[in-house]
């Protein structure tokens, strides 16, 4: 496995002091613990996951007998590699369109990314041959609509938005009528918080009238431990399907969308590796541990 | 006296508690280390007093990164009006921190005070930037100099600081793009908006729920554009605002508002009595 192979030479050099050994030696075992402590807590992973999972890494490598031929260190590594995919939860499966019309809603905090990241789902669907809609429900930032507008229009996408309509609710509903006869509708909503009472209840309304086939949360890829809160308020108002990651072309490493996974048992589908339109990407496991590790 | 072992696991504590509140790994190490050199080798009187004697020291040592001495921005203003200039802002952070909002808020701020801004729309990049600055500019009845999607954001900052010298106006605030500190090329054109426009005060905007990479953005921008202050946007949306911390300890410069919700109303000036209030709940 080449996960294991590049774990194994880049993880520091605590890791090179398990090579050659014949039995694993506990103070050694503590040290590469605590390096991935480290390096996860830098990632933003939310800290108590990185207590719990170190804690699992160092019982395990202390307590389980290393299958027959396989080395200590390669043990560990294995462990280390099990632990972190547990993390990441159960599988990404790919947006299956099973229905139509398939509604799609989006949702996050203000600023993370839901506007863009619509612009690049369309045109990844429209790559894969579909024609998705758009409706703009965020009566909130100003030139929401004008936002969708360009970017939508380049590529021909339909959308429904009305700025003078200051009922996000009515908007959905309209939009809904509009377009259901389109295979693909995507909603569009306002940024918005656990602490603002009246747009999460405006998110509870939002998804009662919708009734999204999956709703996806955006995560900035910068955020740090409140990302498990935050992301549990929406896990309430709405069944999260999907979360993706944005702004990954930066430093951040964006383990606080481990916390979002952890707290509505959606995977991770996509990343956003910048502001244009074609800067986004399928979710890949491995390239994402390696850089939560620091790798 | 209070030796290494006595401290080990209430640091290890009031490490975590800062790296929980968001405080950057190192900057929470350091903090840590500075509490901890306060305290060893102190004489106390009695062992049950070790906590209380850590707690100062913490308050301490959080309070010299973020109280910084400085002018605010109001004052700013005032000795830039006094000489008969404007004082020029700019704004600059990553993407989606609070730019275009903030300056809403400044601009009704400041004409609450009796001044008149005027907004260069210096984002001249993102779907419907422009769109959304002018819906401000509009609402507020603040002149904004705008030219198409596209055109050169130092060009238009340097067209508002004329209008603003031309129209005797008092406050120039520059919008720009939101950029990755790794993008080379947006960096440097933001370099070239502060040559032009020759800011005053350049602003820092960082959101409050940022982790660990505030200080990378923090260290970043500065490197690229020396910052004079910064503000921190989002705050109500319950962060412990370990950010300031991480921001503030790079950069070292002064804290200047703190953004509170969406609303033009929603910004308060930097009081570090409130930040670590927040810190410490
Ligand atoms: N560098 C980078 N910027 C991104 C990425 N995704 C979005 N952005 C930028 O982040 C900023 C915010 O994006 P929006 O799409 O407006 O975010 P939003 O969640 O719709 O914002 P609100 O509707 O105000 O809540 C914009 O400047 C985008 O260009 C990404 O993957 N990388
Ligand atoms: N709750 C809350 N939301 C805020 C605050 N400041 C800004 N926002 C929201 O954050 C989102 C992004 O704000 P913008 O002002 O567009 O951010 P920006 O930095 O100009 O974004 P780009 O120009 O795309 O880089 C909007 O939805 C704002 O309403 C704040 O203090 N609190
Ligand atoms: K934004
Ligand atoms: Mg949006
Ligand atoms: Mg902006």
């Amino acid at each position: 496995m080449s996960m294991l192979g590049s774990l194994g030479e880049n993880l520091t050099n605590t890791m090179k002091k398990l090579a050659g050994m014949s039995v694993i030696d506990k103070k050694v075992v503590k040290e590469v613990v605590k390096d991935i402590q480290r390096a996860l807590i830098q990632s933003d992973v939310n800290i108590q996951l990185v207590l719990k999972l170190s804690k699992t890494i160092e019982n395990r490598a202390l307590n389980e007998e290393p299958p027959k031929g396989i080395t200590p260190r390669e043990h560990v590594i294995t462990i280390i590699y099990e632990e972190m995919v547990n993390l990441l939860g159960s599988e990404a499966k790919e947006l299956e369109i099973n229905k139509k019309p398939f509604k799609i809603l989006f949702l996050g905090l203000q600023g993370s990314g839901k506007t863009t990241t619509i612009g690049k789902l369309c045109k990844y669907l429209q790559r894969k041959g579909f024609s998705p809609a758009v409706v703009c429900t965020d009566t909130w930032r100003p030139a929401a609509y004008e936002q969708l507008k360009q970017l939508t229009e380049e590529m021909q996408i339909q959308l429904y938005g009305d700025p003078e309509n200051k009922d996000a609710l009515d908007l959905a509903e309209k939009g809904l009528k509009q377009f259901k006869n389109q295979k693909i509708i995507i909603f569009d909503t306002a940024g918005r918080h656990k602490n603002e009472d009246d747009l999460i209840e405006e998110m509870n309304k939002l998804d009662k009238i919708i009734e999204p086939d999956e709703s996806i949360l955006v995560i900035d890829g910068t955020i740090g431990q409140q990302a498990g809160e935050q992301a549990k308020a929406f896990s309430q108002a709405t069944d999260i399907g999907s979360i993706i990651i944005s702004k990954l072309d930066g430093t951040a490493k964006g383990g606080g969308a481990l916390s979002a996974v952890a707290e509505t048992g959606a995977p991770i589908k996509f990343i956003g590796t910048g502001e244009r339109i074609d800067e986004f990407e399928a979710f890949d496991p491995e390239r994402f541990i390696s850089r939560l590790l620091g790798m | 006296s209070i030796s290494e072992d006595d401290v080990e696991d209430i640091l290890f504590e009031l490490e975590l508690g800062l790296l929980e509140a968001d405080v950057a790994m190192d900057v929470s190490s350091v903090v840590v280390e500075s509490v901890k050199n306060d305290l060893v080798g102190q004489k106390i009187k009695r062992s049950s007093d070790i906590e209380e004697y850590i707690y100062e020291a913490l308050k301490k040592a959080v309070s010299n990164i973020i109280d910084i001495e400085g002018k605010s921005m109001t004052e700013l203003l005032e000795e830039k009006v006094s000489q008969g200039e404007p004082l020029i802002v700019m704004l600059v952070g990553i993407n989606g921190t609070g730019k275009t909002t903030t300056i809403g808020k400044l601009s009704n701020y400041y004409i609450k005070k009796g001044y008149t801004p005027v907004i260069a729309a210096s984002d001249t990049f993102r779907a419907g930037a422009i769109e959304q600055i002018a819906y401000h500019a509009d609402k507020l009845g603040v002149k904004l100099i705008k030219h198409e999607k596209g055109s050169d954001p130092a060009a238009i900052a340097f067209d508002a600081v004329q209008h603003a010298k031309a129209k005797g106006k008092e406050l120039v605030l520059i919008d720009t793009a939101g950029r990755m500190q790794t993008n080379t090329n947006l960096m440097d054109e933001m370099k070239k908006i502060r040559r032009v426009s020759k800011p005053d005060l350049v602003v820092f905007v960082g959101d409050a729920l940022t982790g660990n990479d505030a200080t990378e953005q923090a260290r970043k921008f500065n490197e690229a554009i020396d910052i004079d202050g910064v503000i921190l946007t989002k705050a109500d949306a319950d962060s412990k605002g370990g950010a300031a911390l991480s921001v503030g300890y790079i950069i070292k410069k002064p804290i200047l508002f703190l953004g509170m919700g969406q609303s033009y109303d929603d910004i308060k000036e930097y009081d570090a009595d409130w930040m670590l209030e927040q810190i410490f709940s």
